[in-house]
């Protein structure tokens, strides 16, 4: 199978890379730039696990292929840990106990973050409304929504 | 201090954050998937589409002929023994298992060869090209059909797909159901669902040819168990062995047993001299790994007009697919919901018939609450329906008939003897934490408008710390269960904790670094937990069955408590008074009650390891101990209340609120308990009203994806109202009791529960779950079919 070549920004940084149209940017991130923070729950679209920011948006990177990065600004949950204001993130989640296994936790984190920039003071009905993309198996997202509650009542 | 009592500092007990949180929200924590080896190589498995069929031919030229291909080998081509179950209780048929199947295939998803590739996504290109002919047997997708008369058999030899049948009787059922004033009767199809972790299934093995050394990475709840099981069935010398379980995404059971395709990468990885990695997507996961807890069950009451429960009758039927399945066996779902049946009640007068058969669907494994789910959903439902014609509350009815605080310990007529608790506390707590009496009031007022509201009580007794004493009152063969701890302070002063359980997300790092911490007298910063890998943890069983926190709470407690008894003794010579008379705090050893007299933990460490002064004539300088714990059976219990609304238009339910008291003794981190609590609950709200593994008349998955197979969302999981009760147990270290499982075995029916209350005035007839909205319509007769 032919391969492209593709150039995008990474967590702030250049990545170039060699790719099969077929993959998905997920492998992209996942196998050939060994972001493995990114998860893979169900490579169907349906958990929400392997969500990145793309431009900004939280996307399933499952879903997308790597070629329709070309060009676009990507983050990783490892540029979100680099970033100022993960401390927060990282405390809310902690104290809340919003996480156990934690395998769909850099999921949630890119959700959350893309919530906190798009909704200001939203209701707890909100907040269970953006994460319902987000499966967790094993806390009951009862610490989940807590954080997230934490996060955007700092933030108002 | 008695070995059953543990120092409680500031650390037990305490609300402590985790100490694995940092890795995993940054994303470095590394899961098997998150592994990669120089040169390594990827599997993928040819699975059957077929649920019964003979296998005639297979053709893999097509397949190694493509570009990258290493190699494609078939069942006929793996040297390993089948795998089997390890249950010694008699009667019980084996159904060994090749690890990719040989002649014949029993379930759609069995592997029928494998395909090792340089990338992975050419490795499933070539999967697809490997072709299969087979001769399609009848398939059989219910246990009523497979026990019919001439049902076709799974295995020949057997002679039937029954292959377990036993009636077990206590007291005299027989007099009471005669004596009773009424008795009633109801039947249930328990749904199949399934752990559905959110990390699948994982293996990475790698083979060094010259040092002979295998080593398998598994998503894996029990490394040491997977390493004997792998040296027995590929005759590999186990010192040679080593399994790790890195961080593993979620288990619930489904990652205790050995799958087949782990003993296949290992092969594949020694056959190779190559590294093999196998990630399991999704549909695989849903086809292919272990499913569980479908069972039918009919339960039947003896009841006396005053509301005494005089005894049941049970008749609980496995549906354990194509395999007994290794290592639990098609036991582990309709024994345990047998032997438990009579649950928080007093009924002395029991019998029960088991029954196992054979399916052409995926085999049965455990998860969280094994047999325990289907078990307490009917009798609860059949309890609300027996308060409902005797015209009690339901509340008092359960409470008449339970334990009360005075009879402990109590010894149930199936053998199990529960050690303490608070089972009828727990449900007056939980009642007044969801407002009981205002609820009523708000269901009549909500019904006169049109909208259905529901409650649902559901008071559970769950078995926990599986020790030996435990295996031999449930499971009735005394399985040995234990586990060790080994507890090292280094000459730095600093704290090693090696655990032979194995940790999916519980927290293990934190909570038992708090017992070291405590014993010891030091920090919680000042321990490191180590676990999950065979070459540097004790030898034990691993995590399952709600039994780490009692036995590696326990081992770690005693083997702590045994290298603190060596440090005051170091402590005692070197500051020339009696080790009694010394206490340690914050890493600093002193003479009790004047704390300048002393000296850091560091120092003690330090001359204990290097002081020839210090040695002193028969005794082990070393600082560090290993202990053993195998502990007594011990019982938690609880309550779950729920209330839902249901819309009799649509059928949807929705869970509006959700109370539970749990009572697991002594709370070790109370933080975690309730993520415990929460977490199980939320799996048991989805058993109650979303998930159900579906298979077509001919033995077809319809679901194999997460659009189809339904997990519940933040948007379906209400915010739930966690209360404790501490019954420590009288006979386990620290008096610490598990509590992992009870959510979902009391949470599907209180939800359940509690639809039936919702839809009462309609007379709903609910004989299946889980309850959707079109069996919520038609149980009502709103549709039909
Ligand atoms: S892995 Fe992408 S949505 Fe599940
Ligand atoms: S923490 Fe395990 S899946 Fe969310």
């Amino acid at each position: 199978m032919g391969k492209a070549a593709i150039t995008l920004t990474v967590n702030g940084a250049e990545a170039d890379g060699l790719v099969e149209p077929r993959r998905t940017l997920a492998d992209f991130l996942r196998e050939d730039l060994a972001l493995t923070g990114t998860k893979l729950g169900c490579e169907q679209g349906v958990c929400g696990a392997c969500t990145v920011l793309l431009d900004g948006q939280a996307v399933r990177s499952c879903l997308l292929f790597a070629v329709q990065a070309q060009g676009a600004s990507v983050t990783t949950v490892e540029g979100l840990a680099a970033s100022e204001d993960f401390d927060a993130l990282q405390k809310a989640f902690s104290d809340n106990h919003g996480l156990q296994c934690g395998y769909c936790t850099p999921g949630v984190l890119m959700t959350t973050r893309a919530l906190l920039d798009t909704l200001s003071s939203p209701s707890e009905n909100e907040i269970r409304e953006a994460l319902s993309g987000n499966i967790c198996r094993c806390t009951g997202y009862h610490g989940i929504v807590e954080a997230v509650k934490e996060l955007t009542a700092a933030q108002a | 201090m008695s070995e059953l009592t543990i120092p409680r500092g500031k650390h037990v007990g305490a609300r402590v954050n985790r100490v694995e949180d940092p890795a995993l929200l940054a994303g470095e924590a590394k899961f098997v998937c998150d592994l990669t080896l120089p040169r390594m190589l990827h599997a993928a498995f040819v699975r059957s589409p077929y649920a019964h069929a003979r296998i005639t031919s297979i053709d893999t030229s097509d397949a190694l002929a493509m570009p990258g291909i290493e190699a494609v080998l078939t069942g006929s081509d793996i040297t390993a023994y089948p795998l089997s179950d390890l249950v010694a209780l008699e009667g019980l048929q084996k159904t060994p298992q090749p690890v990719v199947a040989t002649d014949r295939v029993r379930f759609v998803g069995e592997a029928v060869a494998v395909v090792v590739a340089r990338d992975p996504y050419v490795a499933e290109d070539a999967a697809a090209r490997v072709e299969v002919d087979y001769e399609e047997l009848p398939a059989m997708t219910s246990v009523e059909a497979a026990m019919g008369d001439d049902a076709p058999l799974l295995f020949d030899d057997l002679g039937s797909n029954v292959v377990f049948q036993t009636t077990r009787t206590f007291g005299d059922p027989d007099v009471a159901f005669a004596s009773a004033d009424r008795t009633y009767r109801r039947r249930m199809r328990g749904n199949r669902f399934v752990a559905a972790p959110m990390e699948t299934r994982g293996v990475l093995a790698d083979f060094e040819r010259a040092s002979g050394k295998l080593t398998v990475w598994s998503s894996n709840q029990m490394p040491d168990l997977l390493r004997v099981t792998l040296s027995a069935v590929l005759q590999f010398p186990a010192q040679k062995l080593r399994a790790v379980a890195p961080h593993v995404g979620g288990g619930f059971g489904q990652k205790m047993t050995t799958h087949p395709e782990e003993v296949v990468v290992a092969y594949l990885a020694l056959q190779l001299g190559r590294p093999v990695r196998w990630i399991e997507d999704r549909r695989e996961n849903l086809l292919a790994a272990a499913h569980a807890k479908e069972q039918v069950i009919e339960l039947e009451a003896a009841v006396k007009d005053d509301g005494t429960i005089l005894a049941f009758r049970s008749r609980c039927v496995g549906d354990a697919g194509g395999y007994s399945f290794n290592q639990a066996s098609a036991l582990i779902e309709p024994w345990y919901s047998a032997t438990l049946m009579p649950g928080v009640y007093k009924v002395q007068n029991y019998e029960f018939e088991v029954l196992a058969v054979l399916t052409n669907k995926t085999p049965i494994g455990p998860y969280r609450g094994v047999g325990w789910t289907p078990g307490h959903t009917i009798r609860e439902m059949l309890l609300d329906e027996i308060a409902s014609d005797l015209g009690l509350d339901p509340a008092e009815f359960r409470q008449r008939n339970m334990v009360t605080a005075g009879e402990f310990p109590y010894k149930a007529c199936v053998g199990q003897v529960y050690d303490s608790g608070s089972f009828i506390e727990s449900v007056d707590k939980a009642l007044e934490m969801i407002g009981y009496e205002e609820f009523r009031a708000e269901q009549e007022s909500a019904r006169a408008r049109g909208c259905h509201l529901g409650i649902g009580i559901s008071p559970y007794v769950e078995p926990t710390g599986f020790g030996s004493e435990a295996a031999q009152q449930q499971a009735e063969f005394p399985f040995p269960s234990h586990d060790n701890a080994t507890v090292t302070v280094d000459p730095t002063g600093k704290v090693t904790v090696a655990l032979s359980v194995t940790t999916q997300g519980q927290g293990h790092k934190t909570t038992f670094a708090q017992i070291a911490a405590d014993t010891l007298g030091v920090e919680l910063e000042d321990i490191a937990v180590v676990q999950g890998d065979t070459d540097t943890s004790p030898f034990g069983m691993g995590t399952y069955a709600s039994r780490a926190a009692v036995i590696a709470g326990g081992s770690v407690a005693l083997a702590a408590g045994e290298v603190r008894q060596k440090i005051l003794d170091a402590a005692g010579v070197l500051l020339e008074i009696a080790a009694d008379d010394l206490t340690i705090e914050s890493s600093r050893v002193s003479v009790k009650g004047s704390p300048g007299r002393g000296m850091s933990l560091g120092d003690v460490a330090m001359a204990a390891y290097w002081a020839p002064t210090t040695r002193q004539e028969g005794k082990d300088p070393f600082l560090s101990a290993t202990r053993f714990y195998d502990p007594k059976a011990t019982y938690g219990n609880g309550c779950i209340v729920a209330v839902v609304e249901v819309d009799v238009e649509t059928g949807h339910a929705q869970v509006k609120r959700l109370a539970v008291v749990e009572d697991c003794g002594t709370v070790l981190n109370p933080m975690i308990v309730e993520g415990q609590v929460r977490g199980a609950i939320a799996q048991g709200i989805g058993g109650a009203l979303y998930e159900s593994i579906v298979y077509s008349e001919t033995g077809q998955p319809l679901t194999t994806t997460y659009l189809d197979y339904l997990l519940p969302t933040s948007t379906e999981v209400p915010s739930i109202e966690v209360g404790h009760l501490e019954s420590p147990s009288p006979l386990t270290v620290g008096g610490i009791k598990g509590m992992g499982e009870s959510g979902l075995i009391a949470a599907q029916g209180a939800v359940v529960s509690a639809v039936i209350d919702a839809l009462d005035p309609f007379d709903p007839e609910i004989e299946e779950l889980p309850l959707s909205p079109d069996r919520v319509l038609r149980s009502i007769g709103r549709i039909s079919g």
